[in-house]
């Protein structure tokens, strides 16, 4: 009994300077994944919405042009989205690029593509009436959008772009084959060189962090988008 | 001036003094709505004078809507030509309030947004609209939170919020509760005495028949018969409206 404790004591001791050595390389892939995260969503989810709008254009060269490149960006794998722009931006702009805006340039014409057809479904979904209010109202087709329509919109698109944030925090690992030090190729390394799992675990659990955080912040903001819409005492 | 509109179909006249009572406010020629085949509204003519109230009825299908919509651009007609001295505002059978705005955000966004009133102005407005229709204590309140009837008051008072000198109002209460109509209906009657112009399509023949001046029964997009209410009623002169009344009845 002694013995098993003791060793277990060692084991963790081990364990835990061996987690010591490995931490910082994990944490520079650490910031390096959150910055792909945060830049990819910074500029993606603004650039959803025009594509989104376009997609519903009567005028159909713009319409054609949104629903086709959804149609590429959602209907192909991101890994080969990533392979792509990596071979074609430095020939495309004739200069090497960095790894990371390489990555952030493909995560975001990929995500785009995803939160246009989020956006798309949300506005779809708005009522016929709202407009038509709108309208006799004398309301103008811009506003209208913008303050009746969007903003009604926001409870519809939360679920499921909250959703999107998550599914991001793990493709950011994806990045690791155009070389991009993130998190997972930093770990990978560490495996690799020290044939240990441990480096493994400790990024999923890292992972994990990010993940229940985007799920707290996620509820939070659901709560607050879905208050005219909670019958209360009144 | 006048300005065209809609496939140059609606022509609004800009209006330098306010219309009299007994000025035409609106007038409709030849006005034709298809719908993919379906003829909703066919070769209407119609006109009325500021401060009337036209009540429109007939049975389902029979275009009532389409001709209200088509006053206000809602419907885009295929043939015609209307001649509007004014503003609309409409109510619709469904309320369609902005459920993200409070009671008082719907009444004030339209006329901060398109006519630039200033805040406070515009707030102390809706507040006596609010008064008019019975709801000063729902200001605050999101529509979800308040009952349709109440919803439909709110919608009325947010359309006058415009200021508009001709009302449409779409079945306003067909979508309510029985015992709740009369609430929105006696917010109707209180406009109809302040000499609002307003057009009715409604299956509220008590209401009809009391409230307008004129009423007119459509049937297969066609406006049959139209008279005073004692006529329409009382001494309905054709086959088809004598039909329609019977079966509205029982
Ligand atoms: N958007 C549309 N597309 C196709 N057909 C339509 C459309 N709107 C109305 N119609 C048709 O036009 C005709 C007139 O419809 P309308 O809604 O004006 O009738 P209504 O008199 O208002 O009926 P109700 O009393 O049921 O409201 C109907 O045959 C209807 O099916
Ligand atoms: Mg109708």
């Amino acid at each position: 009994m002694g013995e098993f404790f003791s060793n277990f004591a060692t084991e963790f001791v081990e364990t835990a300077a061996y987690i010591g050595i490995i931490l910082p390389a994990l944490l520079r892939g650490t910031l390096v994944m959150v910055q792909l995260f945060c830049w990819t969503l910074l500029l993606s989810l603004p650039l959803g919405l025009p594509i989104a709008l376009g997609s519903n254009m009567k005028f159909w060269p713009v319409r054609i042009f949104c629903r086709f490149y959804v149609f590429v960006f959602r209907g192909t794998p991101l890994l080969l989205q990533l392979y792509f722009f990596y071979f074609f931006l430095p020939i495309a702009f004739g200069v090497r690029m960095e790894e990371l805006t390489t990555a952030v340039v493909t995560f975001v014409l990929n995500y785009a593509a995803y939160f246009a057809e989020i956006y798309r479904g949300g506005i779809n979904g708005i009522d016929r009436g709202q407009y038509e209010a709108a309208k006799a109202l004398g309301i103008s087709k811009t506003q209208t959008m913008l303050g009746i329509i969007l903003p009604q919109t926001m409870r519809i698109i939360l679920p499921p772009v909250s959703n999107e944030a998550i599914v991001l925090v793990k493709d950011t690992a994806l990045a690791s084959v155009i070389t991009l030090g993130e998190l997972m190729k930093a770990s990978r390394g560490a495996v690799n060189r020290d044939v240990d799992a441990t480096a493994y675990v400790v990024a999923a659990v890292i992972y994990l962090m990010f993940t229940f955080l985007l799920t707290v912040i996620s509820n939070k903001l659901e709560k607050r988008y879905s208050l005219y819409n909670q019958r209360e005492a009144g | 001036m006048a300005k065209k509109e809609a496939g140059m179909a609606i022509i609004r006249h800009e209006i330098k003094e306010h219309l009299q009572t007994g000025d035409i406010i609106l007038e409709m020629k030849h006005i034709t709505k298809k719908f993919s085949g379906v003829t909703a509204v066919d070769k209407v003519d119609f006109s009325m004078k500021k401060g009337e109230i036209v009540a429109i009825i007939g049975p389902s299908g029979s275009g009532k809507s389409t001709f209200l919509r088509s006053i206000n651009g809602l419907e885009e007609i295929t043939e015609g030509e209307i001649n509007l001295y004014g503003t609309t505002g409409m109510v619709f059978q469904h309320f369609n309030l902005f459920p993200h705005m409070t009671c008082l955000g719907n009444i004030t966004y339209a006329p901060i947004k398109v006519k630039g009133k200033k805040k406070d102005e515009i707030e102390k407005r809706a507040q006596e609209l609010l008064e008019l229709v019975g709801l000063s204590e729902k200001r605050d309140v999101y529509p979800i939170q308040i009952s349709g009837g109440q919803q439909q008051r709110i919608a009325i008072a947010r359309a006058l919020a415009m200021d508009p000198d001709l009302m449409l109002f779409d079945e306003p209460t067909s979508a309510l509760d029985p015992e709740i109509t009369g609430t929105v209906l006696s917010v109707m009657q209180k406009l109809a005495e302040q000499d609002m112009s307003m057009i009715i399509v409604t299956h509220e023949m008590n209401f009809a028949r009391n409230v307008a001046d004129r009423v007119i029964f459509m049937d297969a997009g066609k406006m049959i018969e139209e008279g005073t209410p004692q006529e329409i009623f009382e001494h309905p002169k054709s086959e088809r409206l004598r039909d329609f009344l019977n079966t509205i009845t029982r």
